[in-house]
């Protein structure tokens, strides 16, 4: 009798391992091909502006946004009213697909090797990679949640977050003014040019 | 652990600082005698009892049951605007009414504190990350305006020129035979990181691209896994390993962002990199310019690609620019 919460025991231990394995494994084939059509879209590209409109419709279905946004403004996120944050995302999606879009320059490609996926936490897989662009190597480091699918939380290009970055500016900007100056900054930075 | 400790200890001195307000407002300082004959106050004279009272010796304030729980001097609980801090929450933060075991027990007095609401983990994710301290920021702005205006007006022309000139197989070339040469840059630090391994690995890689690489032009290095992703040594690097911090964060003219270890981190980087001994080795000064300018071109280009991604499309580029660096120089600094 006393054997059963053993057996119990190990077979959650033999299932868990592999739920974590095949979790790491989805998210890794997820990004694969995810950052296999923004290499073949940024083949085709023109230019630059050309390549993030045409960017666009996959990396709404690739990136949470919605996760991301909120994580760049932070515990001031509550204080949004509803209609602010949609706002909030919809701005901040624009400028993260532009800048992530930056990083590519038409005609010049990447080559990526992966490193087998990670999990930090239950929740998340990092998929590590180095990148060889331009003749300079480039450890990326992609975050990934399980968000209707997986999606993409962070980009962590040599230890600089895209989000993390956002945040300490988002920061400074919310304590001055609140969500009214988060969004008009928000606003300005995504009618630049 | 540690947390949970904390909040014990708070709670413990604001319930005797509880107990002590309300012995000081209320004159509760009467001794009191309690007998078989019940409790009575003790007749004092110039602050002493009478050596004569039989019974048991009390403060008054520890027998009697203080009027109320005095919420003035407890710590005010934080406003909880999510609803699911008003979960955890604990109930007994109002006071409790006073019972008939609260009279007879009255010096005994347990009153629960309402704990902080817990941080909303997911919002709060990015609060601790890397920062620096910048006591010059109004300085450092007005020196990255002014690299700012240089780097566009300036060193972008140049390193567009750069581009022009030089196909991308050629710019690679050149950025291969100057990382090759900063080697004594790398395995110094390496091993004074107590790195010996990878100070090993570095001199064969050093060997490996110098001979079959043809001085360093191709990378050779990259097909050997074990030589291909070496990490990056440098002097500021070696200083955060010996555990000294970074100082206050400086806007250099023309370098840019630095803390104030990685400033003299980089005369280290200067003197252990062979293209600067040229200046100092004897040759000629356009000898030294043509294998230096190179080196400089390479430099520029680079640090305008970074700029760009760092700045471009930033909310503050300032701001871009300083989390961009300490985030990137941690990283390396745990490599």
């Amino acid at each position: 009798m006393k054997t059963l919460p053993v057996l119990i025991a190990l077979a959650i231990l033999a299932v868990i391992p592999r739920s974590f394995a095949s979790s790491n494994a989805e998210a890794e084939d997820f990004l694969k091909k995810s950052v296999s059509e923004v290499v073949n879209i940024s083949k085709s590209s023109p230019n630059s502006t050309a390549l993030a409109d045409s960017l666009r419709p996959l990396l709404m279905k690739t990136i949470s946004f919605d996760a991301m946004t909120r994580r760049a403004v932070g515990p001031g996120w509550k204080q949004f009213t509803a209609e602010q944050q949609k706002e909030s995302i919809r701005l901040f999606s624009t400028l993260i697909i532009r800048t992530y879009s930056g990083k590519f320059t038409p005609g010049e490609l990447p080559e990526i090797t992966y490193k087998a996926a990670t999990s930090p936490t239950p929740e998340r897989v990092e998929v590590s990679t180095m990148t060889l662009y331009k003749g300079s190597r480039y450890n990326v480091i992609y975050r990934l949640e399980e968000i209707d699918g997986w999606r993409i939380t962070d980009v962590v290009i040599e230890g600089v977050s895209m989000v993390g970055n956002y945040r300490t500016q988002f920061d400074a900007e919310f304590k001055q003014g609140g969500a009214d100056a988060v969004l008009k900054v928000l606003k300005k930075s995504v009618s630049a040019p | 652990m540690k947390k949970s400790l904390s909040i014990l200890a708070a709670s413990a001195l604001a319930f005797c600082g509880l107990q002590m307000a309300s012995a000081s407002s209320t004159s509760n300082n009467d001794i009191v005698i309690i007998s078989k004959d019940g409790a009575e106050t003790a007749p004092t004279q110039v602050g002493k009892t009478q050596k004569s009272s039989n019974g048991t010796l009390f403060l008054r304030s520890t027998v009697e049951p203080s009027p109320s729980p005095t919420p003035k001097s407890a710590p005010k609980p934080q406003a909880t605007p999510a609803p699911s801090v008003s979960k955890s929450a604990p109930k007994s933060v109002k006071p409790t009414p006073k019972t008939a075991a609260d009279s007879k027990n009255p010096s005994i007095r347990i009153q629960k504190k309402s704990t902080p609401p817990p941080a909303d983990a997911d919002l709060d994710e990015y609060s601790h990350g890397a920062t620096i301290a910048d006591p010059a920021e109004p300085v450092n702005r007005g020196t990255f305006w002014l690299n700012h205006q240089l780097y566009n007006y300036v060193l972008r022309p140049v390193s567009k020129a750069y581009e022009f000139v030089l196909p991308s197989p050629a710019r690679r070339a050149i950025h291969n035979v100057f990382e090759n040469v900063e080697y004594p840059v790398r395995v110094v630090n390496h091993v004074l990181q107590f790195e010996l391994k990878r100070a090993d690995l570095e001199t064969r890689k050093f060997v490996v691209n110098s001979v079959a690489g043809v001085g360093g032009i191709l990378r050779v290095s990259d097909r050997i896994p074990e030589l291909a992703n070496i990490p990056s040594a440098d002097t500021g690097q070696t200083f955060a390993k010996w555990g000294i911090g970074h100082g206050a964060y400086v806007v250099l003219p023309v370098l840019g962002p630095r803390s104030v270890r990685d400033t003299v981190g980089m005369a280290g980087d200067y003197a252990l990199n062979p293209v600067s001994w040229l200046s100092y080795g004897g040759v000629s000064g356009a000898t030294a310019l043509a294998v230096s300018g190179p080196s400089a071109a390479r430099n520029m280009n680079e640090k305008i690609n970074l700029y760009d991604a760092a700045t471009q499309n930033a909310i503050d580029p300032y701001i871009a620019v300083r989390t961009g660096y300490i985030q990137y120089r941690e990283q390396a600094a745990s490599r």
